[in-house]
């Protein structure tokens, strides 16, 4: 069988998150090819909706990037944000999917190394646990 | 963008010299205002020291967010000419026709053809970095990741290999034959905003500053927290590269006439910027790390400042410690820095070892802008400094130069931005009146109706050089993607963004009937805007463009995995087709403008507002709620400098009232407000009948003022010999023989100011408490004054004025928050009782007279009421809030609403002038224009789904939605910010923000997994 | 406003996994507003049962629709047309509608997805509140506006019981005593001798004591 790439989505707000995306590349700091960003204007746009059907469509994992704590360019969305990652983790939980496939992370603008780090780390993380339960059993 | 072919015949130009934060924002302002403006800068790129801070007070947030749209904004600006590495010669002539002769220093670098992609500072890595205080500058360097002009700037003198060099460029935009061009500049105004540098404590050996490398400036250790910064943002000694457990924080180097070289004025930002910084370190740190601040007086005098500093004290545990050190020493075979300090309580010495010690220098001119003093004819005082008017600190001595930022004296990014912009309204206005440039006609074509037509993407990949086109095979994925569903023509396009390329698009699009364009590319933060043009010139909805980001996101850091990149940038393609096959045309919102304005409150702020609008010819409605104008400065006479407030006024006032555009309406109460920004209407109860008045305007000013603390504290109102400073100077001024009479007075400070009830610092009152000691020993020469401070806080050049106080006898006694000094009537005098600290025992003095220094306080009963008609949001002790602290601290969140003044917060009346200024600038960017355009991005709601559940009335920061009277929720996009929060809480999922709709994103989705489901 | 909450995906999956294809079907009334079943809630419960049953090897066809009412016929004969096509229906109604689905779909098997809660108000965003019992016979004009019987944990009507202590019922912490506040309240409005008078035994039979309830208006039933 083919090794395990694991398909990641990054939720990322303009403001920050996207901005630190484009900062890594001009920094040129590789993070693995596994993350697909989706630009969104702040992470509390993020739809639960979205998580879930990302999740149906087969990723292995998911996160939302949005603005560190008390930066939010609309005032409180990623706190918004973070609040509801929690609540679509349970979710996940009853649905059977390890709710480690789902996080909240923030950073600023500048930190391109911070989402190149955060990358790498999730993907890791997601290739340990695996292929996701629902990707599995969509493929058999 | 450097050489425009702009005629340099007629003279309607403003020149903007200093490319700092300070210069774009006046730059700006002129332009929005469609006025012509040469900014010129003589570094390689502009943005200032701004761009080498990592986070800012009060909001720590980081600037490079902030500061980048800016940059981008005066980037794209048609009215503005910049020309960086560029330096002013000479500047001749007068006030509406200066002729000004300027310099411009080779690049290098063809700005047309350079593409930023970094090829060369690639290949001389060595030369890249930007370091400053800790490393060399280097040959090439783009300073700063958002950096405008985007291009590179070349050193040819430190370069070893010129032709390796020339050819390293794919672009070949470098070119080593470039030459250095005078030319000479016509403008009518000159604004100098070049900025100050920082204080050099090199010279001061017994501080260590070049011999320890732990020892670092304040802005040094800014870079070391910066992520853009040497070490990534990692928080090191440089000496040994660890983590240090104690770091110090020094106040006042440079500062305060405290050491040799230093400056005799209080630098001002100090205070806050070791405070940022110190709460910067323990917001990572926490437990791990010990920050200690070594002060004289802690300056937060600031809006919410002192919120801050007890935040830093309370919530982060910073010590503080009110001692100056002298030295700082290590010992021999020790990497410890070692203190000698003594506490304020005793003489006891106290030796302490740190890991780092941070020195907060202070600003300084620069040799560089005295020169331009100098040669720009303007008087500088004797901190070389420029001499500017009492009541109007950005116009200099000669007329038609003006100044702002720290150049005119030392100060931060919120007094900084607000200075810009009154110098922006002052420069502008020297504009020969309707000489405004005429917008230019961009002969859009119409745009086309692509309803029914049948889906035909164009999608145009970038090799943007070696950037994409080196690691990916562009021909070939272009092939691939021609495949695609939906796809009429997929072509590699070079240098999508060079002039060339963009025509070439425009043309495919035309030529195919495209009706969707996909760019591979780069980043939409930088180039979204620019093909949306693109697109509209090629007659489609600038909505119907998406930009894949296959450089940001796959070539670049995918570099040495050329499979990986590909796939990569194959699938972000493909979900930019799937997102643009999605997306609809959209109407950018936009709304006519009324061109009157209303200002509210007849104090100085608002008559100066009133003024400098009514004198650009617009119709203004100065409503005032009392009788007569002249608000709480008709009870001042004189400012600390000496100017006469009485006649300032009388003359401020005879122009408002006599002004054929001014319509003064006193006796105003504002009862009702409705409209849009652009289209208000505003109802008001005016004069002794009431009689209701309704006045339809654009633009709202809200100068409305605050009041003096109505604090009874200290038997103010039982006894006759204690009085508040207005009332002390009313004595000094009306009834000097009083005066004579006194040979104690006691001055109270921070009365009803800095506790509990009433927080914040009222700035204004050590100046006061100085400006009335010097007039009372004036008039007195035997009187004893003292004054018991908490803090002093005669920030900038009022710190000379408390030196002199202090030459001139006067005794200065701190007390502590927790014990108060003590007072008790005796007759015609007053007992007080203090604690001396230096003696260390109570003290008791029989004063005369007992000056209490009560502040200001927001006068509550009329803004509570306003904020509520208005809908605006105030500071949780009154004040109206603006929409940034920093960047926008004359423009309320909501749009056609500006505040000046003290309104604002506690300030001086020549920082209300400023304001109000300001506030004229700012206004006339929005009545320059016959409409606002205000984007897309709005939340949509479907009526027909809507359960008019209130979620999203509630989920919204900004208090947008509402139930309308048909009982669905209803969304202004005037009034929409466009964050999507409503859209993503909405249960009945009966919202959608343009731009974002929810089937663009699920259409991203199902591209990613197109594989997986396969 | 009814409140109610999801029932946990286990039960749920039990119900449909029988069948091939069903109807998951929302309503934009109250259980909109308190976010258990309106077009959001369709959505994820839709993606989860999906996900849940495709692990266990078992897949079906969920179809999605929302009505503006469950509980009124007129709105649910809008499912007439489509209703064929599903073997059950799932309702994210409160029990309301869930049983007038069942009364117009008599051949089809229809079950709850959501645990009918209470009658209740919004606090703030995300917290709501139970407020009333339906007991037919309002009190709330001798209470101070301030319910017993759907505050109090023992339904007590004539002032607290010894486990009132600071305010705070003996049930948890978080729940005010209902009295405390009825005094409170009535201090305030001046109105201290209503407490003092003493409330009659509640007579039960108004709040469902004799069997189901209904209301007929003479003029508007035909």
């Amino acid at each position: 069988m083919k090794k395990f790439e694991p398909v990641i989505v990054a939720f990322c707000c303009h403001y920050c998150a996207y901005t630190a995306a484009d900062m890594a590349g001009s920094q040129r700091l590789p993070y693995p090819a596994n993350v697909k960003i989706i630009r969104v204007p702040c992470s509390g746009k993020v739809d639960a909706l979205h998580i879930i059907k990302a999740f149906e469509n087969g990723a292995d994992g998911v996160y939302v990037a949005g603005c560190l704590e008390g930066d939010c360019h609309f005032k409180n969305g990623n706190e918004k944000a973070a609040r509801r990652i929690d609540y679509v983790k349970k979710y996940l939980e009853e649905i059977g999917i390890e709710s480690e496939r789902l996080t909240m992370v923030t950073m600023s603008a500048g930190m391109g190394y911070r989402f190149a780090q955060t990358a790498t780390e999730i993907t890791e993380k997601i290739r340990k646990l695996g292929p996701s339960p629902i990707k599995t059993a969509i493929t058999q | 963008m450097q050489n425009t072919n702009r005629p340099q015949t007629n003279n309607d130009k403003v020149l903007v010299v200093g490319g700092g934060l300070g210069g774009i924002r006046t730059a700006l302002d002129l332009a929005e205002a469609e006025k012509n403006v040469v900014l010129v800068d003589n570094d390689y790129t502009i943005g200032g020291l701004m761009t080498q801070l990592d986070r800012t007070f009060p909001t720590n947030n980081c600037d490079l967010c902030t500061l980048a749209p800016h940059l981008s904004e005066s980037g794209r600006q048609e009215y503005i000419e910049l020309m960086s590495m560029t330096s002013v010669r000479s500047i001749t002539g007068e006030k509406g026709n200066f002729t000004v002769s300027v310099r411009t220093e080779p690049r290098y670098i063809n700005e047309d053809k350079c593409t930023a992609c970094g090829a060369c500072h690639e290949q001389f890595p060595e030369c890249v970095r930007f370091t400053p205080g800790l490393d060399h500058r280097a040959p090439t360097c783009m300073r700063y990741p958002q950096a405008i002009p985007q291009a590179y700037s070349i050193d040819l003198d430190k370069c070893e290999d010129i032709e390796a060099l020339v050819n390293c460029c794919p672009a070949g935009a470098i070119n080593p034959d470039d030459m250095a061009i005078n030319r000479e500049i016509k403008c009518v105004s000159v604004v100098l905003s070049p900025g100050a540098d920082l204080f050099d404590p090199s010279k001061l050996d017994y501080l260590g500053y070049s011999t320890l490398p732990d020892v670092v400036t304040s802005l040094e250790y800014e870079r070391i927290l910066s992520a853009s910064g040497p070490t990534n943002g990692k928080l090191l000694r440089p000496s040994n590269g660890t983590q240090p457990k104690k770091v110090a924080w020094i106040q006042c180097i440079g500062s305060r006439g405290i050491q040799k070289g230093a400056g005799s004025y209080c630098s001002n930002a100090c205070c806050m910027f070791a405070l940022k910084e110190a709460i910067v370190t323990k917001e990572r740190f926490q437990e791990d790390i010990e920050t200690t601040i070594f002060y004289m007086d802690m300056r937060t005098f600031g809006k919410d400042y002192e919120l801050y500093l007890e935040r830093a004290k309370d919530d982060y545990g910073v010590r503080f410690l009110r001692s100056r050190p002298h030295s700082i020493l290590q010992q021999l075979g020790s990497d410890a820095l070692t203190i000698t300090y003594t506490k304020d309580d005793s003489t006891e010495q106290h030796i302490e070892d740190f890991d780092m010690i941070v020195l907060s220098t202070g600003f300084k001119t620069s040799e560089q802008s005295r020169q331009l003093a100098l040669n720009a004819g303007i008087e500088l005082n004797d901190s070389h400094f420029p001499v500017t008017d009492g009541f109007n600190p950005v116009a200099t001595t000669k007329p038609g130069i003006y100044v702002a930022g720290t150049f005119e004296s030392p100060k931060d990014i919120p007094d900084t931005m607000v200075q810009a912009s009154a110098a922006a309204c002052m420069a502008g206005s020297d504009l020969p009146a309707g000489k405004k440039t005429a917008r230019k006609e961009n002969n859009i074509t119409t745009e086309r109706d692509v309803s029914g037509e049948e889906l035909k993407v164009g999608v145009f990949i970038c090799d943007c050089g070696d950037n994409i086109g080196g690691v990916i095979d562009v021909d070939t994925l272009a092939k691939r993607i021609q495949d695609l569903d939906n796809v009429a023509i997929a072509i590699s396009e070079g240098h999508g963004c060079s002039r060339v390329s963009m025509e070439h698009i425009r043309k495919t699009i035309e030529e195919e009937n495209l009706n969707r364009v996909v760019i591979g590319a780069c980043s939409p933060r930088t180039h979204l805007s620019k093909f949306q043009e693109l697109i509209r010139k090629a007659g489609l909805n600038k909505y119907l463009v998406e930009i894949a980001n296959i450089r940001d996101q796959a070539t670049w850091v995918h570099s040495n995995q050329p499979e990986n990149a590909t796939s990569k940038a194959y699938d972000l393609i493909k979900m930019a087709i799937a997102s643009v096959t999605k997306a609809q045309p959209l109407v950018d919102q936009s709304l006519p403008i009324n061109k009157n304005i209303l200002v509210v409150g007849g104090g100085i702020s608002g008559m100066t507002s009133a003024l400098r609008l009514a004198d650009q010819g617009f119709q203004v409605y100065l409503a005032e709620k009392s009788d007569t104008l002249g608000g709480v400065a008709k009870n001042i006479f004189k400012t600390l400098e000496g100017d006469n407030v009485q006649t300032f006024i009388a003359d401020l006032t005879n122009k408002v009232e006599n002004h054929e555009y001014i319509q003064v309406i006193t006796r105003a109460i504002i009862v009702d407000h409705s409209g849009m920004p652009g289209m208000f209407k505003t109802g008001m109860q005016v004069g002794p009948q009431m009689f209701y008045r309704q006045i339809e305007h654009g633009v709202t000013v809200l100068a409305t003022g605050a009041i003096p603390n109505p604090t009874k504290e200290y038997a103010l109102e039982s006894c006759n010999a204690v009085m508040t400073q207005l009332e002390t100077q009313k004595v000094v001024n009306q009834t000097p023989d009083i005066v004579k009479k006194w040979d104690n007075v006691v001055m109270i400070q921070c009365v009803g100011s800095r506790i509990p009830d009433n927080p914040n610092c009222s700035r204004i009152c050590c100046q006061t408490a100085i400006k009335n000691s010097l007039a009372i020993l004036e008039i007195n020469p035997d009187a004893r004054i003292f004054v018991l401070y908490r803090d002093m806080r005669t920030y900038g050049f009022q710190e000379e004025y408390y030196q002199k106080a202090r030459e001139k006898g006067v005794i200065f006694v701190r007390y502590s928050k927790d014990s108060p000094p003590s007072v008790n009537p005796a007759g015609n005098q007053v007992e007080v009782t203090f604690t001396d600290v230096i003696l260390g025992q109570k003290v008791t003095v029989t004063a005369d007279n007992l000056c209490l220094s009560t502040g200001l306080v927001a006068d509550n009963d009329s803004s509570e009421e306003l904020a509520m008609i208005f809908k605006l949001p105030r500071t949780a002790d009154g004040y109206f809030l603006e929409d940034h602290v920093k960047l926008r601290p004359v423009d309320m969140p909501v749009p056609g609403f500006f505040v000046a003044g003290t309104a604002h917060s506690p300030k001086l009346i020549k920082e209300s002038i400023s304001q109000a200024n300001a506030v004229a600038a700012r206004a006339q960017t929005m009545l320059a224009r016959d409409s606002i355009n205000l984007g897309a991005a709005a939340a949509r709601v479907d009526s027909k789904l809507c359960a008019s559940c209130l979620i999203c009335v509630r989920a919204c920061p900004f208090d947008v939605p509402f139930i309308n009277a048909d009982g669905y929720s209803e969304i202004d996009p005037a009034k929409c910010h466009g964050c999507g929060m409503c859209v993503s809480e909405c249960p009945a999922k009966a919202i959608q923000l343009m731009q974002f709709e929810d089937d663009k994103i699920l259409a991203q989705l199902e591209e990613i997994f197109d594989k997986v489901n396969a | 406003m009814i409140t109610a909450e999801r029932k946990p995906l286990e039960e749920l999956i039990d119900y449909v996994k029988p069948f091939k294809r069903i109807l998951l079907l929302g309503c934009n009334e109250c259980v909109t507003v308190c976010a258990a079943g309106g077009r959001k809630e369709v959505g994820l419960l839709a993606s989860g049962l999906q996900m849940a049953l495709l692990k266990s090897g078992s897949n079906i066809e969920i179809k999605q629709h929302t009505l503006e009412r469950q509980c009124d016929p007129e709105y649910v004969e809008e499912l007439v047309p489509m209703i064929d096509g599903s073997e059950a229906i799932l309702s994210m109604a409160c029990g309301c509608g869930v049983q007038q689905l069942a009364t117009r779909f008599k051949d089809k098997p229809v079950f709850p997805a959501l645990n009918t809660q209470f009658m209740g108000a919004s606090e703030r965003q995300g917290v709501w509140a139970e407020r009333c019992q339906g007991c037919g016979d309002c009190v709330l004009g001798i209470t101070g506006g301030i319910c017993p019987i759907a505050r109090c944990a023992k339904q007590l009507m004539n002032g607290p019981c010894g486990g009132s202590t600071g305010g705070k019922c003996e049930v948890s912490e978080d729940v005010d005593c209902v009295w405390q506040l009825i005094w409170d309240r009535l201090k305030s409005l001046g109105q201290e001798d209503r407490y003092v008078d003493i409330m009659p035994a509640k007579d039960w039979r108004s709040g469902g004591g004799s069997g189901p309830r209904k209301i007929i208006r003479e003029d508007l039933a035909e």
